[in-house]
């Protein structure tokens, strides 16, 4: 998994590359190694688009990824669903949880600060 | 009229990958098997006869089709080359056609016709040549009309090529659309569009939303939310809180929990998109499943010790039986039957005594409440042929809906799991009850549940 971390318009935005397979044996892994990503900054993008297959345990640890973000005030988006991958997160309704994005330049886009209609900041 | 139905394997390779459980001329549209839409269509036009060839494997379909009894027709079987045209069919298979008018039906195709049209009477008075066709398919008649040509006569049929999920899941799903009014579809329903097969249980918390087609021996858990548009295939579960809608799910899979299937087709652990043609197989059983008959059934170790546990029952009931049954047999209190019964393996049967024993009196109750009446089959427990404790063995002369062949695990034994739980000894519960311990139970808790039907049959007798 490699992590990189990108400044988007004054926000240190995570960009965490899931490849191959994401199921039972890498799912607590990712848990333990996102804990660390966090402590770097709150706003995550899981791009995946190298993830091949991906479980309920994999779907479970991306999920507990999301809610240890929110309770840092973050967030956990994704970019580059393939077909399959994206078929998984329908399935199991999982799509209603997170933000996606076709690539994880659009992902990395959305986390950057909007400015105020009103104030124009 | 006699009919050829000419199958080429390019024609359905594709459903091998896909859906490799099942012969693609078995593959289910709306929970009833291709190949019984060509015969059914066979039939409207007036074939008394229908050959079936392939350049492939044809076992699976003669095996399921057998002779055409089941329709009222006589079917054959043969073999084509993959460049057979339609003349090479007819001069090889002239023994067939003899001098009757042929129909011949090419290709893998969905046959669009309305079973309430006269097709027969068409079908004799269109001249030679092709009636329809799509690609790769066609419908073509042979020999000199039977009647004379009507005029303005319109073609009510067309044909659909099944060359990919895509037009599966579209032919499937127009079958349900269009539903009985056009196609004879399996299942009871009360009201259109809702077709319900044996065996099926639905939790009150069930939602059904028509359209509809459901297979047989479906377990629906609680709230879960069935349609519209959704084709359930047979032994399959969806469980609780699932919701299925424009979906197919085939035969022998199972939903997990919480989940939503929207526009897909499930098969065993296959999850399938038929816009995209993208196909997932699931791993996890928590999400899509395969459903199998049991291999603890068979296992080993559970003959084993059923054979160890009968070998004692024999040995502690010898004693009582070598004295009781001779004395019940000479005052004919004892009479004896034998009847043929479903056996493990689907189309097999066994041969089983039926005792009748009358316990009015003393010996007889005590015959009674030592399960004497079963002594003899503890025998076949030592061969394999029965189990200790399974399902009560249903007799082979009358069609059962848990039949080997329908349900999902039936092993008949000496006592039934229902016996041992105290339900009645028939009907729907008694048969989930058997179903689950067959599935679940291991061979210690076979013993245990043995011991539980040896001390309920008294009192369930004495209870009746």
């Amino acid at each position: 998994m490699k992590f990189t971390l990108d400044n988007i318009d004054g926000q240190l935005v995570g960009i965490a590359e899931l490849e191959g397979r994401l199921d039972a044996r890498n799912s607590k892994p990712l848990q333990k190694t996102f804990l660390e990503w966090l402590e770097k900054t709150p706003l995550v993008v899981f791009d995946c688009s190298l993830l091949d297959f991906i479980d309920s345990s994999g779907l479970g640890a991306i999920v507990g990824c999301l809610r240890n973000a929110l309770e840092k005030e973050g967030d956990v988006r994704l970019a580059g669903l393939n077909e399959k991958v994206g078929m998984v997160f329908e399935l199991t309704q999982a799509k209603r949880l997170f933000s996606i994005f076709a690539n994880r330049g659009e992902a990395a886009s959305s986390f950057a600060v909007k400015p105020d209609p009103g104030t124009g900041r | 009229m006699k009919t050829i139905l000419a199958f080429r394997e390019e024609e359905f390779a594709w459903s091998h990958e896909v859906f490799s459980c099942v012969h693609p001329l078995l593959l289910p549209l709306c929970n009833k098997p291709f190949i019984e839409f060509l015969i059914d269509f066979a039939i409207l036009v007036g074939s008394t006869a229908v050959r079936i060839l392939c350049d492939g494997g044809i076992n699976p379909i003669e095996r399921y089709c057998e002779d055409g009894s089941r329709w009222g027709i006589a079917l054959s079987y043969g073999s084509l080359h993959g460049d057979d045209t339609a003349e090479t069919l007819l001069g090889k298979n002239r023994k067939f056609c003899g001098e009757e008018r042929i129909m011949i039906v090419s290709g893998f195709s969905f046959i669009r016709y309305d079973k309430r049209l006269n097709y027969k009477s068409l079908a004799g008075s269109l001249p030679e040549g092709e009636w329809a066709a799509c690609p790769g398919g066609s419908i073509t008649l042979s020999g000199a009309p039977e009647k004379p040509p009507a005029d303005g006569a319109a073609t009510p049929l067309s044909l659909m090529p099944l060359d990919g999920m895509a037009s599966y899941y579209r032919a499937s799903m127009e079958a349900l659309e269009t539903g009985a009014d056009r196609y004879v579809l399996p299942g009871y329903g009360g009201e259109p569009g809702c077709a319900i097969g044996r065996n099926v249980v639905i939790s009150k918390s069930a939602q059904i939303r028509k359209p509809v087609s459901i297979g047989n021996n479906v377990q629906l858990l609680g709230d879960t939310i069935i349609g519209p548009s959704a084709i359930i295939g047979s032994n399959v579960i969806i469980d609780r809180e699932s919701s299925v809608e424009s979906s197919i799910v085939l035969d022998n899979t199972y939903i997990g929990e919480q989940l939503e299937v929207i526009g897909r087709i499930a098969s065993g652990n296959r999850l399938n998109d038929p816009r995209s043609g993208a196909s997932i197989s699931m791993e996890d059983p928590h999400l899509l499943g395969s459903i199998k008959k049991s291999q603890t059934l068979s296992a080993l170790p559970r003959k084993v010790a059923h054979a160890l546990a009968a070998l004692v029952m024999i040995s502690v009931l010898a004693v009582p039986f070598l004295f009781l049954w001779p004395l019940l047999k000479l005052g004919g209190r004892w009479r004896s039957a034998q009847i043929d019964c479903h056996s493990e393996n689907p189309g097999e049967t066994i041969s089983l005594g039926k005792v009748e024993l009358d316990a009015t009196n003393a010996l007889g109750a005590t015959a009674s409440t030592l399960s004497l009446d079963r002594y003899f089959r503890l025998f076949r427990v030592l061969t394999a042929e029965l189990a200790l404790i399974g399902s009560t063995p249903l007799p082979a002369e009358e069609p059962h809906p848990n039949a080997p062949a329908n349900a999902l695990a039936y092993r008949p034994g000496v006592f039934s799991y229902a016996e041992a739980e105290q339900w009645p000894a028939t009907g729907g519960d008694a048969a989930i009850v058997e179903r689950y311990h067959l599935v679940h139970s291991g061979p210690i808790s076979d013993i245990g549940l043995v011991v539980k039907a040896f001390v309920n049959r008294p009192h369930e007798k004495s209870s009746a």
